[in-house]
């Protein structure tokens, strides 16, 4: 990722030179090549998207950014964003966290870990957040929190349902009990939202652990996984270490913890659109369309 | 019109054509070495490929990779900046072959003003003047045998040559042998081939050339002259236009001279012809360069033509807007290049992270860079760094906003040479113009 993105510098809307009208379609940064991240072969990110960003070449699965996540999953142009303009604070001075913030900001081209809003699944309107992983993985700080709390408290008072796309590293530790905290505040969202007799869906997608584990992304009414996914508290490392046990195999995988109950089905990627639409259909009123 | 292009270059001059690109409603693809991920001009376009490892060899001269790219991208025209490929006619035939429009030259008129041996016959036979010398030398003993017709001092250029590289000075016989081979290899690495010829040195002389454009009408537009001859190793430092040393008379009979030597060669795009401007106000033809200059804004500034969206709309096959009774030069432009090398230790070339930047402003000043801050020059490719140009109504208000501009410049983290740029525009010499192409490798520091 180069030092300035490119989505610093805002495309000039001009019309091409002694073209009349504004019958010209311009490129976008959608028609750039992504290499996949496991053989890196290169593909043209719109055939990415059309093949559900699974590698054409290999079958990989390749790990999606939040704006790519929501551009593949929601109807064109229904996404509409909610507090976009939230930005972390380096509220406790922690070394290097105001320099790693301005540097993953700039290459991840978000402000935040996570992106929030409105859109529609097959004309349905729904609530979603979609976490980053390009964004310090995806790790839940206070910004992060306050956005996944705003959206429950906004779908309950527009009685929508929510989908949540979860991918993170747990609690942000250069936040240290801000981040902590947000556990326990956007647990109480989704109590709120779940009282009022709203939908609540999470597809768990890889890695989701620690504290996001611990907190919104296990308390779905329906918990989906992504086929292969690591999903869990502390890290198999992490436990190996501490319990000097060796972990049985596919442990804390997303087929693993379907075994154990803790995971409702496991929904492939190309799968996850069509699933998400029936579960919608299956679970609200046509009245809430 | 193109409505995509890629840009086969990096640095200032990418960002320059991607900015005409850009103003003009066209698409822009970069490409870039391992070692230019950062670099500007990545970011500023469209779209952005990596084309190979940080050595130009693999990756900016990578004609395979840059034309897979193109393909792939479906652009319709390549710029090819000035250096690099940008007067190697293989590509621009590779491009024509690849239903690419190359934005420069014919490949055809490239081969034959890129061979200078061949470019002097050319320029002769339109009547224009040329140095006196002679045609290739195949062996030592040849060359001797010319030389002595030529008479010393003489200069032994390589047929394929350009950027200072492959010329030797040569006082008498006896340096002769030693000149003539290591011009030769030098020639042979730098361009893949040795051929050399020879041409009197002229002491004192001014490096004046003239811009021009053709369109595929054969129309023929010259832009004025840019005064060169501030150069440290055939490497220009400063350039200025209109030259001080150029009359109205002797400006009117350059002009009618390129325009014919343009019409002669069958020239289409951008190019400028170099001549040699002895003291009593003779000229001779030197060479032509096939592209975009590295000077061009010096033009721009005086004329207010744009160079680069001109060579587009060229390329796309569009005539000329603008005639020779349209081009009025009434302003003065000076250009210092900024490289990041150390004046005070030999002019090393510096590289780095850069710290504070601060890019000089005000009306009429401009600042042609890649730099930003926090962005680490890499050491693998030339050390120009900027290009500051001014223009006011008249020499000396050009001169005073120059030095003004070259103060306020602010750029931490490498070694550059303006103060270099500021100790010469007050000596008396740039003052009144009268410095020549010899005037800074006799300078004392």
């Amino acid at each position: 990722m180069a030092l300035l993105n490119k989505r610093l510098f805002k495309k000039p809307n001009i019309r091409l030179e002694g073209e009349a009208g504004d019958g010209e379609t311009r490129q976008t940064e959608q028609d750039t090549l992504v290499s996949c991240s496991a053989c890196g072969v290169s593909v043209p990110w719109k055939v990415m998207l059309s093949q559900d960003f699974v590698c054409p070449h290999c079958g990989a699965l390749q790990t999606l950014s939040a704006r790519d996540r929501m551009l593949w999953l929601c109807d064109a142009d229904s996404f509409r964003e909610i507090d976009k303009d939230l930005k972390p604070i380096d509220r406790l001075q922690f070394p290097g966290y105001a320099k790693k913030l301005e540097k993953t900001a700039l290459e991840s081209g978000e402000p935040e870990g996570v992106i929030t809003g409105t859109g529609r699944i097959s004309g349905r309107l729904c609530a979603f957040f979609f976490m980053n992983p390009d964004f310090i993985m995806g790790s839940m700080g206070a910004v992060v929190g306050e956005k996944i709390t705003r959206l429950f408290e906004y779908a309950k008072k527009r009685r929508l349902p929510v989908i949540g796309y979860a991918v993170s590293g747990g609690a942000r530790i250069q936040e240290g009990v801000f981040s902590l905290m947000q556990m326990a505040k956007t647990s109480g969202a989704v109590l709120r939202h779940s009282q009022a007799g709203l939908l609540y869906i999470v597809v768990l997608t890889h890695p989701t652990t620690g504290g996001v584990t611990a907190s919104f992304a296990m308390e779905a009414d329906i918990i989906l996984a992504e086929p292969r996914a690591l999903i869990g508290f502390a890290g198999p490392r992490v436990i190996e270490q501490t319990m000097r046990q060796q972990l049985p195999e596919g442990f804390q995988r997303a087929e693993f913890l379907l075994e154990k109950g803790f995971v409702d089905r496991i929904v492939p990627r190309n799968a996850q659109k069509k699933e998400l639409y029936q579960l919608l259909r299956l679970h609200t009123r046509e009245a809430s369309l | 019109m193109f409505s995509k292009i890629l840009i086969a270059n990096r640095g200032e001059i990418a960002i320059r054509i991607i900015r005409a690109c850009k103003e003009m409603g066209i698409s822009t693809v970069a490409v870039f070495s391992e070692a230019d991920r950062d670099a500007l001009h990545v970011s500023l376009a469209d779209e952005s490929y990596c084309i190979g490892p940080a050595p130009a060899a693999q990756s900016y001269l990578n004609m395979d990779a840059i034309l897979m790219i193109a393909r792939f991208c479906g652009v319709q025209a390549i710029h090819p900046g000035y250096g690099l490929l940008s007067e190697n006619p293989e590509f621009a035939q590779r491009c024509e072959q690849a239903g690419i429009e190359f934005i420069g030259a014919p490949a055809d008129v490239m081969r034959k003003m890129g061979d200078k041996d061949m470019a002097r016959r050319t320029m002769r036979q339109a009547g224009v003047p040329v140095v006196p010398g002679c045609d290739l030398v195949a062996t030592l003993e040849d060359a001797i045998r010319e030389a002595k017709q030529i008479g010393y001092p003489l200069l032994i250029k390589a047929r394929a040559g350009g950027g200072g590289r492959g010329i030797r000075r040569v006082n008498g016989e006896s340096e002769l042998a030693a000149a003539y081979r290591s011009a030769a290899a030098e020639a042979q690495s730098a361009f893949g081939d040795g051929a050399l010829y020879m041409e009197k040195l002229l002491l004192r002389v001014k490096h004046i050339e003239v811009q021009l454009l053709c369109d595929r009408k054969g129309h023929v537009v010259c832009l004025g002259e840019r005064d060169c001859s501030m150069q440290r190793k055939n490497q220009k430092v400063i350039e200025e236009s209109p030259a001080v040393c150029v009359s109205g008379e002797l400006r009117k009979q350059l002009t009618e001279t390129t325009a014919l030597a343009a019409r002669e060669a069958g020239y289409v795009g951008a190019g400028t012809i170099e001549y040699l401007l002895t003291e009593d106000g003779q000229f001779y033809f030197m060479e032509m360069n096939t592209r975009l200059q590295v000077e061009h804004p010096v033009t721009e500034m005086v004329t207010g033509v744009d160079l680069v969206k001109s060579q587009i709309r060229i390329a796309s096959g569009q005539p000329l807007t603008i005639r020779q009774k349209d081009v009025r030069i009434d302003h003065h432009a000076i250009e210092c290049r900024i490289n990041a090398e150390d004046p005070a230790n030999n002019f090393r070339p510096s590289c780095g992270q850069i710290g504070i930047l601060h890019i000089p402003g005000g009306p009429n000043v401009r600042f042609d860079t890649a730099l930003y801050q926090g962005y680490s020059i890499p050491p693998f490719y030339d050390s120009m760094i900027g290009k500051l140009i001014v223009s006011a109504r008249t020499r000396e208000d050009a001169i005073r906003k120059m030095q003004a501009a070259l103060c306020e410049m602010v750029i931490e983290g490498v070694n550059h040479n303006a103060q270099m740029h500021l100790d010469l525009l007050c000596e008396p010499v740039f003052i009144d113009g009268s410095y020549t192409t010899d005037y800074l490798a006799n300078r004392k520091a």
